[in-house]
């Protein structure tokens, strides 16, 4: 045996024990692709079967979905008509609450204007209040005037009275001398000048003088008036003053139309604001009606 | 023609089984190996040449 050929063995030998070293470990450090494979299509399959149920389940999803999605547009549906709704409700509230603000304005400005009203009537209740007292003062003052214009008329009467006693007996002391005078003047043929003057008799007494007749002397006082009724049958008349203007029971007034006299009356009762009394002498050929002025003085 | 050489000269010398030696370990490892690879083959893929 050659060298080359000892040397060829033992190359051959040992490059042999080199590769099946190296076979056996790739071998045994090799996968096991079947398994691999089976378990893959395993995988696959499940994936597959899971693949359908999710698609399966993605229908239903869908449908779901879907139903869930018609709910949820009718619900938008109701629910934008029930906003609608509401925004008309809200318009209509706004609108009521404008018209309460100004009715409420309204009543603010009637019950300012009310406040000033009853403040006005407040200041003229006590003007009225101060121009009553003023009145009341006053007409205790015209009241007191009025008696002492009684009194002095009172007086003036009991004067008069003896002014007219004192002409009454120089009138008859006139119509002695008179007589004399014609008895002379006839004595001496002379015819008397002048007719003897009668003077009627008057009483001397003086009368007393009530309150209620101190309305006689009213044609001191001047009192206009009209004639607002008149009682042909029962000749009674009202006139449209009272004791307020200073008419007195037994007061005597003309009735007048015109320039012309109709008519005297005595007043029987007095009102605050009007009298009524009994037409006495009536011009003949003229009756009085209402719309006659009625006065004290002619 | 004998695979031994002749020894020259006419000095003989016995022959060495050494190499026949190393070439059946040689062999026996690459039958091992082969044997290996088979029984691997057949227990996973069920089949020693063809495809699975």
């Amino acid at each position: 045996m050659s060298t080359l050929t000892k040397v060829l063995i033992v190359l051959l030998t040992v490059f042999s024990i080199f590769l099946c070293g190296i076979v056996v470990t790739y071998v045994s450090n090799a996968n096991n692709e079947k398994e691999t494979a089976s378990d893959l299509r395993r995988s696959l399959q499940s994936a597959k079967a899971k693949q359908d149920s999710a698609e399966t389940q993605l229908e239903e999803a869908n449908k779901a979905a879907e139903a869930l999605k018609a709910e949820l547009n009718a619900k938008i549906s109701d629910l934008d008509t029930r906003n609608k709704e509401l925004v008309a409700q809200i318009d209509d509230v706004k609108r009521q609450n404008s018209m309460l603000m100004g009715e409420n304005q309204q009543q603010r400005a009637l019950a300012t204007q009310a406040n000033e009203l009853a403040t006005k009537q407040h200041d003229l209740a006590k003007a009225a209040q101060a121009q009553v007292v003023a009145l009341q003062a006053e007409q205790s003052n015209r009241r007191k005037e009025l008696d002492e214009t009684d009194q002095m008329l009172l007086e003036r009467m009991a004067v008069i009275s003896e002014l007219e006693g004192k002409v009454r007996r120089l009138t008859e002391e006139n119509q002695d001398v008179e007589a004399r005078l014609n008895q002379y003047l006839q004595q001496y043929g002379r015819i008397a000048a002048k007719a003897p003057v009668t003077v009627a008799p008057r009483p001397t007494t003086l009368q007393p003088v009530s309150a209620a007749t101190v309305a006689a002397p009213s044609r001191m006082i001047a009192l206009n008036g009209q004639v607002t009724a008149v009682d042909i049958k029962n000749r009674l008349a009202e006139i449209s003053i009272g004791a307020a203007a200073g008419v007195r029971q037994e007061m005597k007034f003309h009735i007048i139309r015109g320039d012309r006299w109709v008519a005297d009356m005595l007043i029987l009762e007095v009102g605050p604001d009007k009298a009524v009394g009994i037409v006495e002498t009536v011009q003949p050929g003229m009756e009085p009606r209402a719309g006659d002025v009625v006065a004290t003085n002619l | 023609m004998s695979p031994m050489p002749q020894p020259r000269g006419g000095k003989m010398s016995p022959p060495s089984n050494l190499y026949t030696a190393i070439l059946a370990v040689a062999f026996g490892v690459v039958l091992a190996t082969s044997a290996y690879v088979a029984v691997a083959c057949q227990m996973r893929y069920g089949t020693i040449f063809g495809m699975p």
